[in-house]
């Protein structure tokens, strides 16, 4: 078993993160004063005062950016601070160094900022009513859904919400910006997406890439939280670093951190859909409606994942799937973890559960008869074929290793015996589609350098999050190149050492920077072979040199062998390059964004789980007392650590479904600012009874080691969490009429729905 | 001792002279006194409100027989002079160098083996809240785990190997390098709790007292009118964590043992004000089941080893989790100035909206509550968005006597339906002399709605706590029938 790479750091309390990091006695204490309006003209201020109170080195308006105001990632519509108007309540308006925290709190005191208030969009609802579209609507089509639905013998309609989600890393964004020579700066940035907090940089400062470098070691957790919004954070640092000359570190609290920065995407969805008696959809038409918030961000890329993953596991083939994304006067929503895909994937299944109360039968039944198929049935609505379909075998393995049907029954049994207290199970696949759905950005660098005393250094793109890849990486470095671990560091990631990376993202990235340090290591055992044959004393091809457990040797003669460590220094005296970049692009992936067709995704990863929960219908109390999960990792690099992916990445998905719930007050003010009110999962939430397996035997074609990317996926088996309590609810009614629920289904909707259906 | 505080740290005396000091004030939070060290940067701030556990340390008291006692508390609520005469350990504390090789604690490797760190960002909380489980408990249960472990969020792994770990660890009965020095440490803390005069501090524009008797702090009390009194200050340190609040004036009870006393009586039990809800919980659990239940769920161990039942009961917020129940056991306060003692029902002690009728020269010295009487039936009940570490959004409890299956005496009393704990004055009339069955019930269920006007917030709309204090009538009426 190897352990994670940081493990004894982090257990000893050594592990460095940005805040932990003490430059020097001069660096300050970076502060940002934000918009109390949710929309608002800027009248004026005054800097003045704040600027002379001692300690303050420097008080920034946009008018002091020495570049563009721009940090808009994709689109340029986001400002880096606000000039006379702002759109959203924690927008940034001015920076603030000091030499420490409360200074900078004094200085913001002495800023009198005068608004005209203007009126906000704050709902969906009234966003679409003033047609606030961020972009042109987009739509992927197949069939003729119009018609079929028409023809279909049974129709269901509905409108699903779906709400926001507060990533709550434990790590508040941070960035310490250090001043170098000349123009030059340097970042230690908690940065998913190095390469672009450079770039944006490089940008304010109107300096060059070349001047800015970027490190990062670890984050505190990121989960798309950090891909994009890190970038305003290593922005206001850096403008501060320029104008005092000193370093300057900004480490959010812990509510504004939760007031600046955007969320999951919240979705109103309105769907309808056809079927036979059997339940098999013949039409599906869906309308997702995402909130962006104020600016674009990635919202588009968002909105397209979930119209990828509007089918989920299922094969229907008319399908209509209409995305809009609008402007609200809220923080610019984000990336998290399934990037829209848990948003499209809670319609349809929120379709098949109702399918099966309508028809009378076991959902599992409708999931069963909807599934892709092998041979046929196996095309998605965009035209891509689903390829190593696991559908059928992990269904038939987890309705068997959970028990389902027999507890099925115990299940009815139970609820025929207790009036207020409810039993529920759902059974829900996930199929998820690997690969940035942009396709340039599946790319990836490394640089493996090889000293003399044998020792390997390996960089490539990739951040570290918790996630585990540079544990991964060790282990692919050390199987690629045959040398044992320790004998190995996986380096921080650095701009300067690995350019222009995509972000860690997209649980892309062991699969892309796990290939290009693969690429690596291929040129430098070919250089390498060549002078292992000359040792060996062989005749024979470079190709038949092996690299294994620290020794050398010819396939055809393994009894003969030398050791690494003393090949490096004779392939160094023999003047071969010890170092190389490597190289990997994902290959044959395209989509067509006008038409809504393509190859988006390299493959798809499978999994399902089955829970059952008990639901007290009177508080709406729930406990999860049993998930059985099944996940298709491929061959695993490291099976304890993807088992953590996906145990942490269900229970993420059990918040965003139960507890956490994100309001506003009426003018756009967050409620739920803090972790007093804002409630993610504690370990008394997890399923009491906890079964996750990964699926063996089932290697993944064309990846590294054949392994499969696990860091989104799992998040959509909580929808088994959320079925099951629709379940729980749905007896009440006695499964003839259907709850009013939405997601989170907190206590409070349970209780709602319960006191309808009663 | 004017000025100077002294506790143990790294095996070593600290002192802190607040005169010399530049940079820490009496009521620098633990926390940041720790991250002003170079040597100390493993405990993390996750939301400086005691919410996640990331600031989580253990500290270690002297205890009768030569032994520590270890308690988990979050140091983002901690304020330095709180820890004077204690011994604080940081997770930096917890492995060991031996022939340059580092030996882990016991949990610190069975976290390393299960996979429990991910991101490492809450570690150095969890592996301290460990530590204090591995010390308190062999071989300990699902639920004691959880109980210990709930006050740390974690967002990476789901908990799942974290709780392996604790399994795992928790076998050796406690012992490690901490048990084999621990005569030396009570040694070390005997001698820096001897002086037993009050601790006065003058910082600037603050004044922070720390008596050891009651005597001392009613004197502080009388002569400080508006110093704000605290104890665990777990609720008080918010309004400089959150707020960025100048406190001025201080009076910290926390060192004062007279407060901490546990007295039976014969009509009824005596909790000191300043005993730890912790402590009380567990004193609670045979004879007052109903409030050991709420207790249970207040908060998290680390905010339950420090927050008192003195604090809970003056803060008086209307979501305060032991109100209710003190309600339905007609507790009484005994209040305390340097020359009187007079007791209060706690009824007439809540005024309203965080307002008590705590005159400013008393001080709140313990809680009495009445013994159980036989006929009597105690419940309580709490709806929250999350079972643990969440405020209720609506909590009800009840005494309930019945004669012959007809409500003879009846208190229902409700937190987080209005300004502060109300009763439901209404339905308890309408229930009292009528028989306790299901139809009654139902005829209450539809007063109780229509005697509140709940609000709207962050935690429920107005419309579900109606319905959910409803609804615990009935969970009431089943769980007796």
């Amino acid at each position: 078993m190897l352990l994670h790479e940081s493990a004894i750091k982090q257990v000893t309390g050594e592990a460095v993160f940005v805040n932990d990091m003490d430059i020097s006695s001069e660096m300050l204490t970076g502060h940002v004063v934000y918009s109390k309006y949710a929309h608002a003209k800027i009248l004026g201020y005054d800097l003045k005062q704040a600027k002379a109170l001692s300690g303050v080195y420097a008080v920034l308006s946009y008018k002091d950016i020495p570049g563009e105001n721009q940090v808009g990632p994709v689109a340029k519509d986001e400002l880096c601070l606000a000039e006379d108007v702002v759109t959203n309540i924690g927008q940034a308006i001015i920076l603030i160094a000091a030499k420490d925290k409360n200074t900078a709190l004094e200085a913001e005191k002495l800023i009198d900022i005068k608004y005209e208030v203007l009126e906000p969009i704050l709902e969906i609802e009234k966003a679409i009513e003033k047609n606030t579209l961020i972009a042109p609507v987009r739509k992927i089509e197949r069939g003729n859904v119009e018609k079929e639905l028409n023809k279909s013998k049974h129709k269901i309609s509905g409108v699903l919400e779906t709400g926001a989600q507060e990533h709550w890393y434990l790590e508040t964004q941070s960035c310490l910006c250090i001043p170098g020579e000349d123009r030059n700066i340097k970042a230690y940035s908690s940065t998913q997406h190095p390469s672009e907090t450079q770039a944006i940089i490089a940008e304010v400062l109107g300096i060059k890439s070349n001047e800015v470098e970027v490190e990062v070691r670890r984050l505190g957790g990121a989960f798309g939280g950090k891909e994009t919004q890190a970038n305003h954070i290593a922005a206001w640092s850096a403008l501060l670093c320029n104008a005092t000359g000193k370093p300057v570190k900004i480490h959010l609290f812990r509510d504004d951190d939760q007031i600046i920065t955007g969320k999951r995407h919240r979705f109103l969805s309105k769907y309808e859909a056809g079927f036979d008696d059997e339940g098999k959809i013949i039409s599906y038409s869906v309308e997702l409606n995402a909130d962006a918030g104020s600016a674009t961000d990635l919202s588009m890329a968002i909105l397209e994942r979930a119209m990828l993953h509007a089918d989920n596991a299922y094969y229907i083939p008319n399908m209509k799937v209409i995305g809009k994304a609008y402007r609200t006067n809220l923080p610019s929503n984000t990336a998290f973890r399934g990037f829209g895909g848990p948003q499209g994937i809670a319609v349809i299944e929120t379709v098949i559960d109702k399918i099966a109360r309508y028809l009378g039968k076991d959902s599992v039944e409708i999931r069963e008869k909807n599934f892709y198929k092998k041979e046929n049935d196996n095309i998605t609505h965009y035209g891509e074929k689903v390829e190593n379909n696991r559908l059928q075998v992990i269904y038939e393995k987890i309705l068997k290793s959970s028990e389902y049907r027999k507890r099925r029954l115990e299940i009815n049994q139970f609820n025929s015996e207790n009036e207020f207290e409810k039993r529920g199970i759902a059974l829900t696949p996930v199929k998820f589609g690997i690969s940035f759905t942009t396709a340039f950005l599946n790319q990836a660098g490394a640089l493996v350098n090889i000293y003399k005393d044998g020792s390997v250094l390996v960089n490539h793109g990739g951040t570290e999050m918790g996630q585990g890849l540079y544990t991964k990486i060790l282990r692919i470095a050390s199987l690629e190149l045959g040398v044992s671990e320790e004998k190995i560091i996986v380096n921080a990631t650095n701009t300067s050492k690995i350019p222009n990376t995509s972000a860690t993202a997209a649980s892309s990235g062991s699969d892309i920077n796990g290939m290009a340090v693969k690429n690596a290591i291929d040129i430098l055992k070919d250089r390498l072979a060549s002078v292992a044959l000359e040792l060996l004393g062989s005749k024979s091809q470079k190709e038949n040199i092996i690299f294994e457990n620290d020794f050398v040797f010819d396939k055809n003669k393994p009894g003969k062998k030398i050791l690494f460590k003393e090949l490096i220094p004779a392939a160094y005296l023999k003047q071969v390059s010890l170092s190389s970049t490597g190289f990997y692009k994902t290959p044959d992936i395209w989509f067509d964004r006008e038409k809504g067709v393509g190859n988006p995704f390299h493959y798809f990863a499978f999994g399902m789980a089955v829970t059952e929960v008990l639901v007290d219908t009177l508080t709406g109390y729930h406990k999860i007392l049993r998930t059985d999960i099944l996940h298709d990792t491929g061959d695993s690099i490291n099976d304890e650590i993807d088992i953590g992916q996906v145990v942490g990445g269900f229970v993420q998905g059990v918040g965003w479904c139960t507890t956490e719930e994100i309001k506003w007050d009426a003018k756009g003010n967050l409620l739920t600012h803090s972790p007093d009110t804002y409630k993610i999962p504690t370990i008394q939430d997890i399923p009491a009874d906890f079964r996750v397996e990964l699926l063996k035997g089932y290697p993944n074609p064309n990846t590294i080691r054949n392994s499969k990317a696990v860091g989104e996926p799992p998040f959509m088996l909580a929808f088994s969490v959320w079925l099951a309590i629709k379940d729980a609810i749905s007896v009440v009614g006695n499964h003839k009429s259907e709850p009013e629920f939405s997601l989170p289904a907190t206590n409070e909707v349970i209780v709602l729905a319960v006191e309808k259906i009663r | 001792m004017n000025n100077t505080i002294k506790f143990l740290l790294d095996d070593n005396v600290v002192e802190i002279d607040f005169r010399k000091e530049k940079n820490l004030r009496p009521t620098t939070t633990v926390l940041n006194y720790l991250r002003s060290l170079s040597s100390h940067k493993g405990v993390k701030e996750g939301c400086a409100e005691g919410d996640c556990g990331a600031c989580t340390i253990v500290l270690g008291e002297k205890k009768a027989d030569r032994k520590i006692k270890y308690t988990a508390v979050d140091s983002c609520l901690v304020f330095l002079p709180m820890i004077h005469g204690k011994q604080l350990i940081t997770v930096e504390n917890l492995s060991q160098k031996k022939d340059g090789k580092v030996i882990l604690h016991p949990v610190q490797e069975a976290m390393v083996n299960s996979f429990g760190s991910q991101c490492g960002y809450c570690t150095p909380g969890f592996i301290m809240s460990l530590f204090a489980l591995y010390k308190n408990h062999n071989n300990p249960t699902r639920e004691v785990i959880e109980d210990s472990l709930s006050g740390n969020l974690c967002r990476c792994t789901g908990y799942q190997s974290i709780l392996e770990s604790a399994m795992k660890a928790c076998t050796k009965n406690g012992g490690d390098h901490f048990t084999e020095r621990e005569s030396l440490t009570s040694k070390i803390l005997k001698e820096i709790n001897k002086e037993k005069t009050t601790i006065h501090i003058v910082s600037g524009d603050q004044t922070y007292f720390h008596p050891f008797t009651l005597d001392d702090a009613l004197m502080l009390r009388k002569h400080y009118r508006n110093a704000i009194v605290v104890n665990g200050a777990t609720d008080v340190a918010l309004r400089q964590t959150k707020r960025n609040e100048k406190l001025t004036e201080i009076i910290d009870l926390s060192g004062v043992d007279e407060l901490k006393i546990y007295d039976e009586e014969e009509n009824g039990f005596y909790f000191g004000a300043g005993m730890s809800i912790e402590k009380m919980k567990n004193l609670c659990e045979k004879p007052f089941p109903a409030l050991y239940n709420i207790l249970k769920v207040f908060g998290s161990l680390q905010i339950r080893n420090f927050a008192t039942i003195g604090g809970n009961v003056g803060s008086a917020s209307p979501i305060g989790d032991t109100l209710p129940v003190l309600f339905a056991k007609n507790a009484k306060v005994i209040l305390q100035n340097s020359k009187n003692k007079r007791e209060v029902d706690i009824e007439d002690f809540i005024k309203g909206y965080r307002k008590t009728d705590l005159k400013d020269d008393e001080l709140i010295t313990s809680i009495f509550l009445p013994k159980p009487k036989k006929n009597e039936i105690i419940k309580s009940y709490k709806v929250s968005k999350r079972k643990d570490l969440d405020i209720s959004t609506v909590s009800l409890s009840c005494r309930l006597v019945l004669n012959k299956g007809e409500v003879k005496e009846m208190i229902l009393a409700y937190g987080g339906m209005a300004e502060t704990t109300r009763r439901a004055k209404k339905t308890e009339e309408y229930l009292e002399g009528r028989e306790w069955n299901r139809a009654n019930i139902e005829e209450a269920m539809k007063i109780v709605k229509e005697e509140f006007a709940p609000i709207t917030d962050a935690r429920a709309s107005a419309e579900f706590r109606k319905i959910a204090a409803g609804n615990l009538l009935m969970k009431l009426f089943i769980d007796r029938s």
